[in-house]
Parts: structure tokens; C-alpha cells; sequence
């Protein structure tokens, strides 16, 4: 993955992870495959233990043991409802930013179609 | 289970443990730290069985890794002192129970605590200290062996550099002196903060459901041993290692 998506992952990955977890409770490597399944590749993997913790402090998901039968066991992440909101809030916020983007790109392109691709100065 | 595959098992060990003694030294709580060592070992154990490099979990550099995650769980400082609290009960262990032999032995009322036996013990302690941290190169030099060899340069070194800048050091000069009420003092007070240490262990291991806790006479034992060691140790350093040292700095 170029450095420029590692950036864009970088400042949307807590977001992606609230909302991996609020499709169904999961487990760190279970989040990184379903993070690499919709296309996005992790640089460091363990880049997503640091966050989950962070949001688990701030009360956003919750952190519980499940037994597993063939080794120790294992720590899933489930959504609480303070997260579901932040969620919601955060999602309002990447839609209006994205569609700036959006904006923006599209209209540096129908710039490109009114205007001369080399304006010339004033004489 | 190949040999690959052990050696690989090994770098994931020497790896979490790492990353575990240095979260403790964070002041990480033990019921936390010891949550995130199962979540890092799992995660490295399922990326190692689909063919991903230790480097692809944990990034270039661990011990940063390692620094990120302690910093989102809220460490305490006065946490990290247990830490402490084991190194000091270790090493009054040895030194009370060395001048209790030496008085014994000699049939002297007094003991002599010198330079080289305050380098011994502080030099063990951060050679315990970065043989564990030196977990974190394992993704770059992956066998114990080597990294105990790159410490080793690294002491030669070090010794070499201070030859050179002509730095001479009396090793039996005499830092402290006491006699055998003193040595009982210590002796008590080894006794004393080793059982804390060993109540506040036992207590927090109670308390932690994911710790596997050691039987008690089992770790009473290993404690004993190892001190019994480290003191024969000095008594070795102090006869013949010296002798060595000045012979081989003369050489040098």
C-alpha cells in the first residue's frame, strides 16, 4: 500500500474498527482480515491494538474473555451504545468531509474542461 | 512442530516477553498487561500460520509498537515499582545472605561490601533487565544467541572504551563496612520484603483470571536457588574473576 492511503487509513482507522465491531463482535486478527477483505491493508497490523484500547477507555466498545476449546482464550470487542452514537456521529462527519473532497476534485476537473490548460497573463 | 517453526515459536516468546516486561516497567496494571500479551501473542501466532512476517504485525520497530499501546492504557508510574520492589528484595537477598557466609566462613565479625561486588549486582541486573528488552530485536537478529553475543560486543566495547580513556577503577576498594548486627538487620529485612513481594504477587494473581500462577513452594524454591547461585557467583568473582579482569585489562 503507497504511503498516501497508509496516511488516509492512519486518521480513519479508529472509525473502521467501530464499525467492523458494529457489524458483529470480533477479535483484533478477525478486524485486520475484515479491514484486508474490503481492501485495506494494514502496514503494522498491531497498529489497530493501541486504538481499540483507546476506545475502549473512552467507553466506545467493551473488551470480554471467550473460552476457546483448543487453546487460551480469546478477547472479542462488542459495541456499546455510547459507541454506537460516536459511530453515527462519525460517519455524518466522513460523509460531509468525503463529499468535500469530492467537490473539489470534481471541480478541479470541470475547471480543467472551461478554462485554457496554460493561461496567459494580461498585456 | 519443525525446526523453523520452533524458531519461529521462539522469536514470538522472546518477542512478547518483551513487550511484557516492558509494559510492566510502564506501570501497566498486571491484569491488563497480561490481557494485552495474550492478544499480541494470538494475533503474531495467526499471522505467522498465514505466512505474514513478524515485521507486518508489529511494524519496524516493537519496542514503538509496545510504547503505543502503553500509552492508551493509562500507565502509573508507581506501578512500575513493583518491578523495583522485586530487583531490591533480590538483591538484598544476595548481599545479606553473602556477608552472613563471608562472616560465617572467615570467622569475622565484620564484611566488606567492595566496588566489584556493587558492579556484579547492578551489572547483573541490567544485563536480566536488557536480555529480556533485547526480545524487542528479535524480528532483526531472531536467535537468543545472537542478541546475548551482541550484548557481550557491546560490553567489550564498553570496556575497551574506558581502557582506552585510561579510566582505572579499584575493585576491592571497600564502598561499605558493617558487622553481624547489621547483616541480621538485612537479613530480617530480605526476609521481610520478600514475603510482601510474594503476598503482593499471590494477591494479584488471585485476583487476575488469565494469570497461570506458580505453586507457591515452587517459587519460594527457585528463589532461594537463584540467590544461592548469584551468592556463589560473587564468591567465584571475587576470588577468581578479578583476577582475570586485571589480567586480561593488563592485556588489553
Amino acid at each position: 500500500m503507497d504511503t498516501r492511503s497508509t496516511q488516509l487509513l492512519k486518521g480513519t482507522l479508529d472509525m473502521c474498527l467501530l464499525a467492523t465491531i458494529a457489524q458483529r463482535p470480533c477479535y483484533g486478527y478477525e478486524m485486520v482480515q475484515q479491514l484486508a477483505h474490503q481492501g485495506l491493508d494494514l502496514v503494522g497490523e498491531g497498529s489497530i491494538y493501541p486504538l481499540l484500547s483507546r476506545l475502549q477507555l473512552l467507553g466506545y466498545i467493551e473488551g470480554y474473555l471467550v473460552a476457546s476449546r483448543d487453546g487460551p482464550k480469546r478477547k472479542y470487542y462488542r459495541l456499546l451504545p455510547t459507541g454506537a452514537k460516536q459511530l453515527e456521529q462519525w460517519q455524518a462527519e466522513w460523509e460531509r468531509f468525503a463529499q468535500a473532497v469530492e467537490r473539489i476534485l470534481k471541480g478541479e476537473r470541470s475547471d480543467e474542461q472551461s478554462r485554457p490548460a496554460h493561461p496567459t497573463t494580461d498585456r | 512442530m519443525n525446526r523453523a517453526d520452533q524458531h519461529t515459536q521462539q522469536q514470538i516468546a522472546d518477542l512478547v516477553e518483551a513487550c511484557m516486561g516492558y509494559w510492566e516497567l510502564r506501570g501497566i496494571a498486571l491484569e491488563s498487561s497480561t490481557e494485552m500479551q495474550l492478544e499480541l501473542e494470538q494475533h503474531l501466532q495467526q499471522a505467522v500460520s498465514d505466512g505474514k512476517s513478524l515485521e507486518a504485525v508489529l511494524g519496524p520497530n516493537p519496542a514503538a509498537f509496545a510504547e503505543a499501546w502503553a500509552r492508551e492504557m493509562h500507565p502509573r508510574f508507581w506501578r512500575g515499582g513493583a518491578r523495583v520492589l522485586h530487583g531490591l528484595v533480590y538483591a538484598l537477598s544476595v548481599v545479606s545472605t553473602t556477608a552472613l557466609i563471608s562472616q560465617l566462613l572467615a570467622h569475622s565479625p565484620s564484611f566488606t561490601f567492595t566496588v566489584l561486588a556493587a558492579y556484579l549486582l547492578t551489572g547483573s541486573g541490567l544485563l536480566a533487565l536488557l536480555l529480556q528488552l533485547g526480545g524487542f530485536l528479535s524480528p532483526r537478529i531472531s536467535t537468543r544467541a545472537g542478541r546475548e553475543a551482541l550484548m557481550l560486543a557491546g560490553v567489550v566495547l564498553a570496556v575497551l572504551v574506558l581502557r582506552l580513556a585510561r579510566m582505572k577503577v579499584n575493585w576491592s576498594m571497600a564502598l561499605l563496612s558493617w558487622n553481624w548486627p547489621m547483616t541480621i538487620l538485612l537479613l530480617a529485612l530480605a526476609v521481610g520484603l520478600f514475603s510482601l513481594d510474594f503476598w503482593r504477587t499471590s494477591h494479584r494473581e488471585r485476583s487476575s483470571s488469565a494469570t497461570v500462577s506458580m505453586p507457591p513452594l515452587r517459587s519460594v524454591t527457585m528463589f532461594v536457588a537463584s540467590v544461592a547461585v548469584f551468592d556463589v557467583m560473587m564468591f567465584v568473582a571475587s576470588v577468581a574473576v578479578f583476577d582475570f579482569c586485571r589480567l586480561a585489562l593488563r592485556l588489553v
